[in-house]
């Protein structure tokens, strides 16, 4: 049987400012310079936004934590950058992500693994155009997931995905992830023993259609 | 105590706040985090020292990961490269899914 070749990450994303222009962006594994980067540069603006779930979080710290933890539970995370081209021509920091990979599949009426986007966080908009010289930033809350579901469709897990959207981002939280794509774990729902979660109503998840809609839609971004 | 980057902490100290963790779900990390509470769940200190990279890199500077899944050494490279390390350039974008391949800059993303 002939290998199916693999998905890739995006390379454009639409302007939030002007949806037909495209801004370049690229994707890189995380270290602990663009933690450190992040923390340094962005951390002390996005902690003064209060609207931000992601306003006290210290990826320095995050990064090798979700390692650990995760390699305590037999699994492993894929932490990842999203760098946008800045007015200078050169790319700029714009999004992180940390995506546990073999998760427990949300829906527990298909007993299956998917990819669980535990911590992602885009930068703030105003905060790129006014101190880093980014007219053009690029819209990424569908990007950042898709960076979750190509990963899951290469590695044969068919692009299922899974998150628990913060509460500290409220409702409009959730909003962006429904339109995003993402499906609503109903409140009721049960879940996976092993998550060991009660479901509060904010679980979302892609099952393997939708996330094959979802990434088809990004293919030309490709 | 902290577990500070320069003076690594104890390995007791560090198992014992991965283990602490590992208790919790994914999704009460991420509440706990979201509340400000990290510094009491995983006292890590990054060092003080460390030199920030540039805001922005050269596109030739910049290694695309790969969304194909990483191999085992792959993975390793990129847990290490997860610690702060003063081997580490501010300027330099090095490819961790190519630093398990490519044997030289292996091993300075090894090196201690």
């Amino acid at each position: 049987m002939a290998s199916r070749s693999l998905r890739r990450f995006v390379r454009f994303a639409p302007s939030k400012t002007d949806k037909h222009r495209r801004v370049d962006v690229r994707v890189t594994d995380m270290t602990a310079s663009d933690a450190l980067w992040w923390d340094a540069r962005l951390g002390p603006k996005h902690t003064r936004l209060a609207s931000r779930a992601d306003r006290f979080w210290s990826w320095s710290a995050l990064l090798p934590m979700c390692h650990l933890v995760q390699l305590a539970k037999r699994r492993f995370c894929r932490p990842l950058v999203i760098w946008a081209r800045a007015d200078n021509g050169r790319f700029l920091r714009t999004g992180m992500s940390i995506v546990i990979e073999e998760y427990p599949y949300l829906d527990v009426e298909h007993r299956a693994s998917s990819n669980f986007v535990w911590f992602i966080s885009a930068a703030d908009a105003d905060v790129l155009s006014a101190d880093f010289g980014m007219s053009h930033v690029p819209a990424l809350g569908r990007v950042l997931l898709d960076d979750a579901i190509v990963l899951s469709q290469n590695a044969g897990l068919a692009g299922r995905i899974g998150l628990h959207a913060a509460a500290a981002g409220g409702a409009a939280l959730l909003n962006v992830y429904a339109r995003c794509g993402l499906i609503n774990l109903p409140a009721g729902a049960e879940m996976p023993p092993e998550v060991r979660r009660k479901n509060d109503g904010r679980f979302f998840y892609a099952d393997e259609n939708q996330a094959e809609t979802l990434a088809r839609m990004l293919d030309p971004s490709r | 105590m902290l577990l500070d980057a320069k003076a690594p902490a104890t390995l007791g100290a560090v198992v014992e706040a991965v283990t602490r963790l590992s208790t919790f779900s994914e999704a009460q990390i991420l509440e706990l985090v979201s509340a400000g509470k990290i510094k009491d769940l995983f006292p890590f200190k990054p060092a003080s020292d460390q030199a920030i990279p540039d805001d922005t890199v050269a596109e030739e500077d910049l290694v695309e990961a790969s969304a194909a899944p990483l191999n085992r050494k792959q993975r390793a490279a990129l847990i290490q490269s997860s610690m702060p390390s003063t081997a580490t350039s501010s300027s330099e974008r090095r490819g961790v899914a190519k630093a398990a391949t490519a044997p030289k800059i292996h091993r300075s993303l090894s090196k201690k």
